[in-house]
């Protein structure tokens, strides 16, 4: 079952590359898409049997994952139905890449060895970057330079952290995960911590944590919305994953203390960092980018507090990634019809396309934690967990950074929305195929965030047990 | 045996055989250019030619100009006393030798950059200024060999660290030697004035760096000047051998036979490498002198992590 | 075959060095490709004794990707570009000469404290993988052309595979294909990206970095 749904896109993705209509590609990937998604709810039920000989596990950690890529790429399939009726370039790699990126994301979420993970994730990197090109212009080019080289050298750095995760695994001779949970009383200590740091720095290069998120803005700003959502809201949190997988090891060898300082340490830098330079940001697109690494952060903050901060850190996955759909799909789609996302050059939205204005609202509202949106509830429980666990600064310090957050992006937003109407570059109508998308995730947001349905629970409190070590 | 016999013996062989590679330098590099060159003994014969003539001294100069030649040739004479030939062990040995040899060869630079100041000439002053220079590099990449082969022969003796007991062996350690062979090899190209570094067969002055300084000598002083050079080769090479060649066989006669092999062939390295590379801009001439000091550098770090 | 495995990781260095302070794209791309072959032959030199099928098949992958294809597909990739010669780095030729031999003593001195276990065949792989490690990672940060970031890139891979070649028996055999072949992916996508940079930028010995003060 598994390989099935690791094969399907990417035999699609080599089918693709024959010379086809672009329609047909479009259509193509929406049916992968929803079979894709199929496949995963039938996976709620039950889960599928390991395969490789424990190669690829499906458990609940990366069924969360599994889904939050499923739905992503269900609604960009939505939405590019009716993004490219108005778009003249060819999309023939850049749909190729799309269903290899969907295929490396699932491997992603069911490899059970570390390096078949690393494999993974190179991948979706390698995948990624010429969907940030699609428009071949200087900046673009600088932009998916700059992200190739960043996170390949993040990569690098992580392999590194693999390695030395093998030698401190000398004794027990294997990289599958349940191997070293079972041995880890033999880790040696000092490798262990040595590959730590180099997982955290390899693979948070990757998710766009301070420092090295310089790849980020430039990155998110020059590619369309429907790529920045799949990277924003799917990419990142593979690596997030990665670091889960990491967690589980180190909490069963004891060096909780260790990992956790080291995260807190990097969320905190995170969230303190975009608030520096949100505040004199005119570009929607790159306010969204400052705001995925302030989210980024906090995951990671969750996820070094332990227990409650996990659970919030988990669900916040998912309220991440809803959000992000709302808040690229929403800039490209503005994007696409006045040509720009700058304050500076579209204004008055709500006038001509007022269903548009009323999405970048609720873009702002979702990815800024306000109620009723889930991502308020997730932010609450991160919070919540630094006030159990004493660390009042950091209370300080998180509630002060995402109130920068909000005002560095309401303000945008609302100068975006209001104002006199400057000429759009497309006809007067909106698109029934990107706003359906919108709409959905907005909705299901919504509803999270109100009220938290039992499968979902149990499936979140089963990832934090695994994560914890307690089974 | 008495000390001063072994020094005449030690110069009488110096002398004579030093002239040889430097006429075989030449033929490899007319074998290169398709030529059948001048004879492998030109270098005797001119030499010949040379102390025959008169010096012609110019009105600017001074005492520096025509002592310069001479400081030359008795400098690059005392240290090939500190040099082992071969089996034939040198005459003079003592902790600390090493530095005796570098500041020995400081001395005759300063000599040779001094008089070719002292001719007023710009030419002159230009070649005093780059060979200034390049020294200053190249004494830094000398002694970083220096410091690693006294690091492994535990001695700061130049005949301890590459004389008849030597301690050097491929076998134990191999990449240090690679190392400090391949440094070395560039010091040799740089303080001969060879290509990569300077073109010891152009005619066009711009270009030049040793050629140049001692454009103005004539006569005798430009034979001490020619065998100084010649000599200075012969024992820069007399080092490399036995760093590249650790052969220690017992007899004397497969030793000396080695040795003079092992300096043939070091003496066709140097003509393969100016027959096939051009001069390198000046501006990256110190690239390359960076590099060579970079490589000592290396083998020395390899040589303090291996203990 | 100790000292033979010592004698190739000094030489993989030594090629790291050369390329470090290299200023012609052409020589950088062919001393990378005989580093390669190095490390290409370093399984051989490892096991000498008892030859597996497992290095005979890591080592003909390597030679094959790293010593043919990869270099071939730089030169594609710079096959419009007229000037063959570096801009000066942002440290200068002769100081980047300087740091890296700084870098490797560095390197040598961190790995002071790191104790592989085991009885690895060589005691230098680990300094040695470090400092080539960290020469490519100086390489990418200090140049200002895509291709010898690239090669940057592919030096640090190098010096990482170096590394991992002491490990052979933890990571199973697909694993390491699945890691050669990510790279050369790598380097495919690279090589395409810099090609369409080339095409763009007309002058292609602008800088991939944008200036300072330049926003977009």
């Amino acid at each position: 079952m598994l390989t099935i749904l690791i094969l399907m896109p990417f035999l699609c993705g080599l089918g693709v590359l024959l010379p086809l209509s672009k329609v047909f590609r479009l259509k193509l990937f929406l049916a992968v898409s929803l079979a894709h998604s199929l496949i995963t709810v039938s996976f709620w039920r039950q889960m599928p049997i390991q395969e490789y000989h424990g190669f690829l596990v499906l458990d609940p950690l990366g069924l969360i994952l599994l889904s939050i890529i499923s739905f992503l790429f269900l609604s960009v399939s939505i939405f590019m139905v009716g993004y490219f009726q108005h778009e003249p370039r060819r999309n023939r790699v850049f749909m190729a890449c799309l269903f290899f990126l969907l295929s490396t994301m699932t491997i992603v979420t069911v490899s059970y060895h570390f390096g078949l993970l690393w494999v993974a994730i190179e991948a979706t990197t390698l995948f990624s970057a010429p969907l940030i090109s699609f428009h071949r212009n200087q900046q673009s080019l600088q932009a998916t330079w700059r992200y190739l080289l960043v996170c390949s050298v993040g990569i690098a750095l992580a392999l590194l952290g693999t390695f030395f995760l093998a030698i401190a695994a000398h004794d027990v001779h294997s990289l599958l995960l349940p191997v070293l949970l079972k041995g880890a009383a033999s880790l040696s200590v000092n490798w262990m911590k040595l590959s730590i740091i180099f997982f955290i720095v390899g693979y948070g290069c990757k998710m766009g944590l301070a420092p090295t998120h310089s790849w980020k803005p430039e990155a998110y700003g020059q590619a369309t919305g429907m790529v920045v959502v799949l990277m924003a809201g799917a990419l990142t949190q593979c690596s997030f994953l990665a670091l889960l997988r990491v967690a589980q090891i180190c909490n069963k060898t004891g060096l909780t203390g260790f990992y956790s300082s080291i995260l807190i340490v990097s969320g905190v830098l995170s969230l303190i960092v975009p608030a520096m330079f949100i505040l004199g940001e005119r570009n929607i697109k790159r306010a969204f980018a400052y705001s995925s690494v302030e989210h980024m952060g906090l995951l990671v903050l969750g996820l070094g507090l332990g227990a409650v901060g996990l659970f919030g850190a988990l669900f916040h996955m998912i309220n991440n990634a809803l959000a992000k759909v709302i808040m690229f799909l929403t800039a490209g789609s503005v994007a696409q019809k006045y040509g720009s996302t700058s304050a500076d050059q579209v204004r008055g939205v709500i006038h001509l396309y007022p269903l548009t204005g009323v999405f970048l609202i609720a873009a702002l509202l979702a990815g800024t934690g306000m109620f009723p949106f889930g991502t308020f509830h997730s932010e609450l429980l991160i919070l919540n967990a630094m006030i159990i666990s004493k660390q009042y600064l950091l209370v300080a310090i998180s509630v002060v950074c995402l109130a920068i957050m909000f005002i560095g992006i309401g303000k945008i937003v609302l100068d975006i929305i209001h104002g006199q109407p400057k000429e759009p570059v497309l006809p007067k109508n909106e698109n029934l195929f990107m706003n359906a998308a919108i709409a959905a995730a907005v909705v299901l947001l919504i509803t999270i965030g109100l009220w938290m349905p039992s499968p979902l629970e149990k499936l979140l409190h089963d990832a934090v047990a695994l994560v914890e070590g307690a089974t | 045996m008495n000390i001063v016999f072994l020094i005449l013996v030690h110069w009488l062989i110096v002398l004579t055989l030093a002239p040889l590679f430097t006429g075989v330098i030449t033929k490899v590099k007319a074998f290169f250019a398709g030529k059948k060159g001048p004879s492998v003994f030109q270098a005797y014969f001119d030499l010949q030619k040379l102390f025959q003539k008169s010096s012609v001294y110019s009105s600017t100069t001074t005492w520096i100009f025509r002592a310069a030649p001479i400081v030359n040739l008795a400098a690059v004479l005392v240290l090939s006393l500190l040099v082992p030939v071969g089996v034939l062990k040198a005459p003079v040995q003592f902790a600390g030798d090493i530095f005796l040899a570098a500041y020995i060869l400081g001395l005759a630079r300063f000599f040779m950059i001094a008089a070719g100041l002292d001719t007023g000439s710009s030419f002159e002053g230009m070649g005093a200024s780059r060979e200034a220079f390049f020294s200053c590099l190249t004494e830094l990449a000398l002694f970083m060999n220096f410091i690693t082969l006294s690091l492994v022969a535990r001695s700061i003796s130049l005949s301890t660290m590459i004389g008849a007991d030597f301690p050097l062996s491929w076998k134990l350690m191999g990449p240090i030697l690679l190392l400090v062979a391949a440094s070395f090899f560039i010091v040799i190209l740089a303080e001969n004035a060879r290509i990569p570094v300077d073109d010891p067969d152009t005619h066009l002055e711009l270009t030049m760096i040793h050629e140049v300084m001692i454009l103005d000598h004539s006569g005798v002083d430009l034979a001490y000047m020619f065998y100084a050079a010649i000599i200075k080769l012969f024992v820069f090479a007399g080092i490399l051998v036995p760093i590249i060649f650790p052969i220690q066989t017992g007899n004397i006669t497969v030793d000396m036979l080695v040795f003079l092999g092992a300096m043939l062939v070091v003496s066709i390295m140097i003509g393969v490498v100016e027959s096939v590379m051009a001069r390198l801009r000046l501006n990256r001439v110190q690239n390359l002198l960076l590099i060579a000091f970079a490589l000592a550098f290396f083998g020395f770090v390899v040589k303090m992590w291996k203990g | 075959m100790t000292s033979w495995v010592d004698a190739s990781c000094i030489i993989i260095v030594f090629l790291s060095l050369i390329i470090l302070s290299n200023y012609r794209v052409v020589a950088m791309i062919r001393v990378f490709a005989i580093q390669s072959l190095v490390l290409g032959l370093l399984p051989f030199f490892m096991h000498a004794s008892c030859i597996s099928s497992r290095d005979v098949l890591i080592s003909l992958i390597t030679l094959i990707l790293k010593v043919a294809l990869v270099p071939s597909i730089l030169f594609w990739a710079i096959r419009h570009v007229s000037m063959r010669a570096e801009i000066k780095p942002i440290i200068g030729f002769g100081s980047s000469i300087v740091f890296g031999a700084l870098i490797i003593a560095g390197a040598f001195w961190i790995s002071l404290s790191l104790k592989l276990p085991g009885k690895p065949v060589s005691d230098l792989i680990l300094p040695c993988s470090l400092s080539t490690v960290l020469l490519g990672f100086m390489i990418m940060v200090t140049r200002t052309r895509a291709v010898t970031q690239v090669l940057g890139y592919l030096i640090m891979e190098n010096g990482i595979f170096l590394f991992a070649v002491s490990l052979f028996d933890v990571m199973p055999v697909l694993i390491e294909m699945g890691i050669l072949l990510d790279i050369f992916v790598a380097v495919f996508i690279m090589a395409i990206v810099v090609n369409h940079i080339n095409e763009e930028f007309e002058k292609s010995a602008e800088s991939i970095i944008p200036k300072i003060g330049e926003t977009f």
